[in-house]
């Protein structure tokens, strides 16, 4: 397989007042095109902030990170917006949707960035909300809003689709809806989609699973025959 | 309390920006209310204080010449406190440029603290009564007239003790020598007429002596010509009028007037109300702006405190306390606010107290700090900011702890009214479908905004305006309707074929005779005192305009009125007017004219009619009593050189000195216009940038999720520019026209009998408005979104708690 991302001994320290954080130590890690990798560990364990160097939102503080053979981590705010812009799709765990657009427009938003976006309305139909497009955030339901998130980041056509505990803040059955509904989007559009959880279970219908604890990789797992997310339990 | 205080401080020091943009605004309108007041208040009590002192008098009456007695006479009528008796006559002045300038020579008996209009002397000495003897080591000499003048005119004129001024009286050169300077209660303002546009001390001043020697000079030995009465309180001052003008009938009344209608009065009356006017309008826009500011900055702390204001509820904090924190916020504000207005106000004050001592000459200081202003500065600010705190914060009492601790529910877009025109709607990027969707969910706050940005851009208006005034007057007086270069008048009417002596000087290419006839016009029971200037039909050197601005030409038959006249009388076009005379020489005569048409001149007013007609008001023929002439610029100097060898001239009015004059008073408004634009701009700038800045905070979720998108720093802020575009444009686009109305409503207050500033807004002034305004716009929407940068993307898009 094509590695689409390589990560190499990235570390990331940050500096809160007199305490030093070593979120990432030395960390090393590649993402192959089209796979679903789901990154597992408790919180603090340095997930999060590998997600957020993938997504260009962070840098790394030493170590280097390549996507399809740029090396990014000394990029400038001007390259990673544009990465962040034409290669990355974000699920957030509380949607973060802009509450004076309607679903719809939520999605036109990101649409308008890139310059061959999906339809919109085959995306928000995929999604499954081809009906309540029009309404606003406040009308909609966590999983609905989940959904509008997921249209909005898939919008693009992004190579890697990258989400932050996307089922985190929903009740169980919507949690494997809106999982199914990224393991499709990976199945049809052969997007690569990295997910940041601490829900174990979810951990099967990945392609392969990455452990962390203490801002370092312990184990990296290969799924032989991944699990269709409705046959998950948590 | 003292965590409380701990919290409070460091809420300010967190929100510094828009703290420091608050006090500001009512530092400004602390400011403003202590600059205008203090002056107000000063300028008022050394005029009543001056008034008093020197006696001002409550009633003129000018007659062509009296016996000295007459005023014994006036004594006894009931009502009278006090009668002067006394001689005042404009007459030419040679000074050392050689220039002709008037002065107004005015007599008194010593010693003046007897008079009615006293005297004042400020340097040097009194004038002696008779001729005096020289003194050891004084420059007096024998048959010397001494004399004191105003200080203006002293000053203009470089006059030192000593000096000798001459004048020309009754066709003689007569050298008087200054012993010093004084001013009295009616030369406080010091303009020769109504007609003059601005004091201009180098070309009229006020020379004082004492009655003999003015007698004696003027060839009016035992004679009067003004009387001055005071009047006990409560006494019905026409019907004492009426009884002073009786007595005075045989002696050719020329003018009787109130106090008001002194010109000197009149003009510092109506500066006392502008500033009157101003110092209550011009803080209640600044002071209410600020309250508005506070109530939307504490609202929103509020709003976004709300879990920890639960805190404190559960820790048994009751409301009242917690409100009063918030409060504290707004007392804050008008604390600092009041104290940093005042020390700008004391700036302002003497500012604006050393521009009236250069036009008003009030003896007594006017540098008193008004404590009185200060004191309620603070109150008021104390007391607005206290309300706006209080009102914003009483959503407090609602908070409760445990739900508080729940998230708040999401705000909720909504449908506006806008989405109903679709053919706009779409055809709107989703940028400003956000904007739009957020200001009408934020209403209170979008409308709060838009008042404040109404009221700068409409000050921007009113500040720009006076330069359009100033200009469309100049433009409208020294070079449309007064064409001539020069403006000569006689000391007495002279025939129009002796013209030939000035039209024959060099350079002079063309040369138009007027006649100047004071008169009073009555119609229907009232009377008004007026002047009607004969012009020949066709003249060229002066154009005359109705109130509509359309051109009207000299009348071969008929009255020309003037609007003021027209409109105190009730009378119009087609009406018939009793006009009666009022030449100081030769009887009053008294004829009926027909009104063919309303003159509105800009300065001065006045009323016309043919030149022929006015000989035939006077029952005389071919008289003329000065000319206006066109002259050829390099010749002008030799020209002004020939009249003053003329003695029979008495004031030569130069365009040209006029219009420097002007130019020179211009300046110091300069000043004054640019303070106020100043104001407003940062008036702008607080509102725009407060609003931007919450606008900022509270969405900086919703940005760092648009960054997360793939929005650029430049998009984000756009789109936050694009939000405040929609209530800046708005504001601008109504605040244009509102600008137009707070003119009027500033005119409207101004307005006086003497002279009135046109409600004229060129289009260049509404284009700099609005260059303006988007100039505070853009700079408060750069000075709020700074913050931009750092958007922390990561920080901002954690957990919601």
């Amino acid at each position: 397989m094509d590695v689409l991302m390589k990560l190499d001994r990235v570390t990331k320290t940050y500096h809160m007042g007199e305490v030093t954080v070593n979120a990432l130590r030395e960390t090393s890690l590649d993402v192959f095109q089209g796979e679903i990798l789901v990154i597992l560990g408790p919180s603090g364990s340095g997930k999060s902030t590998l997600l957020n160097i993938m997504g260009g939102m962070d840098l790394p503080t030493t170590g280097e990170m390549f996507f399809l053979g740029e090396n990014l981590s000394r990029a400038g705010d001007k390259r990673l917006t544009g990465y962040r812009r034409n290669e990355i799709g974000f699920v957030f765990q509380f949607y973060n949707l802009i509450p004076d657009l309607t679903g719809r427009e939520n999605v036109d938003l990101a649409a308008d960035l890139v310059d061959e976006p999906l339809k919109v309305q085959e995306v928000l139909a995929e999604v499954g909300l081809a009906e309540r497009m029009e309404h606003f955030p406040s009308q909609m339901s966590g999983g609905e809003q989940q959904r509008v998130s997921i249209a909005r980041a898939a919008v693009k056509n992004p190579r890697l689709l990258l989400c932050d505990e996307p089922t985190g803040a929903l009740d169980y059955q919507t949690g494997k809806l809106i999982l199914a509904l990224l393991v499709k989007i990976n199945r049809e559009r052969g997007s690569t989609v990295v997910i940041v959880t601490h829900n174990t279970p979810i951990g099967d219908m990945a392609h392969r699973v990455v452990r962390m604890r203490d801002g370092t990789i312990v184990e990296i797992r290969e799924n032989a025959a991944p699990l269709p997310p409705e046959r998950i339990e948590w | 309390m003292s965590a409380l205080n701990n919290k409070l401080w460091r809420t300010i020091i967190k929100t510094k920006g828009q703290f420091i943009a608050v006090v500001a605004v009512v530092a400004m309108g602390i400011a403003v209310y202590i600059g205008m007041t203090t002056a107000y208040q000063n300028l008022n009590t050394s005029k009543e204080k001056f008034y008093r002192d020197r006696n001002f008098a409550d009633y003129y009456f000018h007659v062509v010449k009296a016996p000295q007695q007459v005023t014994k006479q006036i004594a006894t009528i009931p009502g009278v406190a006090g009668v002067t008796g006394r001689i005042q006559k404009d007459v030419a002045l040679i000074n050392d440029f050689n220039q002709r300038a008037t002065a107004r020579l005015t007599s008194y008996t010593l010693p003046v603290k007897y008079e009615i209009n006293s005297l004042q002397l400020l340097t040097g000495r009194f004038f002696a009564a008779e001729g005096v003897a020289a003194q050891p080591g004084e420059q007096t000499r024998t048959g010397d007239i001494e004399v004191l003048v105003d200080p203006q005119y002293a000053e203009g004129n470089r006059l030192d003790y000593g000096d000798t001024v001459s004048i020309v009286a009754e066709g003689r050169v007569v050298p008087l020598t200054v012993v010093g300077t004084a001013t009295g209660p009616e030369f406080i303002y010091l303009m020769k007429d109504a007609g003059t546009l601005l004091p201009d001390p180098t070309t009229f001043g006020i020379i004082m002596l004492s009655r003999e020697r003015a007698q004696e000079i003027l060839n009016l030995k035992g004679q009067i010509n003004q009387v001055l009465v005071t009047l006990v309180p409560g006494a019905d001052a026409k019907r004492v009028a009426d009884q002073v003008e009786e007595v005075l009938e045989p002696y050719g009344n020329l003018a009787g007037y109130p106090r008001k209608q002194q010109l000197s009065n009149a003009m510092l009356e109506a500066e006392l109300d502008g500033l009157r006017a101003s110092s209550r309008y011009m803080p209640a826009i600044f002071l209410g702006i600020a309250a508005a500011i506070q109530f939307v900055i504490l609202s929103r702390m509020v709003r976004a405190q709300r879990l920890q204001i639960g805190i404190m509820k559960a820790l048994g904090y009751r409301s009242r306390q917690v409100i009063l924190h918030y409060t504290g916020y707004a007392v804050l504000v008008a604390l600092c606010g009041a104290i940093l207005g005042t020390l700008l106000g004391l700036v302002l004050s003497s500012f604006m107290s050393q521009a009236y001592a250069l036009y008003f000459n009030l003896p007594a200081s006017i540098g008193a700090v008004n404590t009185q202003a200060i004191i309620y500065g603070f109150v008021l600010s104390i007391g607005i900011s206290s309300l706006a705190g209080l009102t914003a914060c009483r959503s407090v009492v609602k908070i409760n702890p445990a739900e508080s601790m729940h998230p708040e529910l999401p705000k909720g877009g909504a449908k506006t009214m806008v989405e109903g025109w679709s053919w706009l709607w779409r055809r709107l990027d989703t940028a400003w479908k956000m904007s739009i969707r957020s200001a009408a969910r934020n209403r209170g706050r979008f409308g709060i905004t838009l008042v404040g940005i109404v009221f700068a851009v409409g000050m921007l208006v009113v500040s720009l305006f006076t330069l359009d005034a100033v200009d469309y007057m100049i433009n409208k007086h020294f070079y449309q309707n007064q064409r001539y270069d020069y403006l000569v008048r006689f000391t007495a009417p002279v025939k129009e074929s002796e013209l030939l002596n000035i039209e024959r000087i060099e350079g002079v290419q063309k040369a138009e005779p007027l006649l100047e006839v004071p008169v009073r016009i009555n119609y229907n029971g009232k009377s008004e005192d007026d002047a009607v200037t004969g012009l020949n039909p066709g003249t060229s050197l002066k154009k005359l305009a109705d109130p509509r601005e359309r051109p009207l030409e000299v009348p071969g038959e008929g009255l020309l009125i003037s609007q003021r006249t027209a409109n105190k009388l009730g009378a119009g076009v087609g009406d018939m007017v009793e006009v009666e005379t009022l030449l100081g020489i030769g009887p009053s005569r008294l004829s009926t004219i027909k009104i063919v048409g309303i003159s509105n001149q800009l300065v001065g007013g006045g009323c016309f009619v043919s030149l022929q007609q006015a000989n035939v008001l006077l029952q005389e023929r071919q008289l003329v009593s000065g000319v206006m002439l066109k002259v050829a610029p390099a010749l002008s100097a030799g020209l002004e050189a020939e009249l003053e060898e003329m003695t029979a001239v008495s004031s030569v009015l130069s365009r040209q000195k006029e219009l420097d004059n002007f130019n020179k008073n211009l300046e110091a408004s300069i000043y004054s216009i640019s303070i106020l634009v100043l104001f407003a701009l940062l008036l702008g700038f607080a509102i725009v940038y407060n609003s931007s800045v919450i606008s900022f905070a509270e969405r900086q979720r919703e940005l760092a999720s648009l960054r997360v998108l793939g929005f650029s720093i430049q998009e984000v802020s756009g789109i936050l520019l694009k939000e405040n575009l929609l209530q800046s444009v708005l504001g601008v686009v109504l605040g244009l026209p509102f600008g137009y109305l707070m003119v009027k409503g500033y005119i409207g207050a101004l307005s006086t009998d003497l002279y009135s500033l046109p409600v004229i807004i060129y289009p260049t002034t509404y284009v700099y408005a609005a260059l303006g305004s988007f100039f505070f716009i853009i700079v408060a929407h750069l000075f709020a979104v700074r913050g931009i940068k750092q958007l922390q993307l990561v920080e901002v898009l954690k957990n919601k708690d």
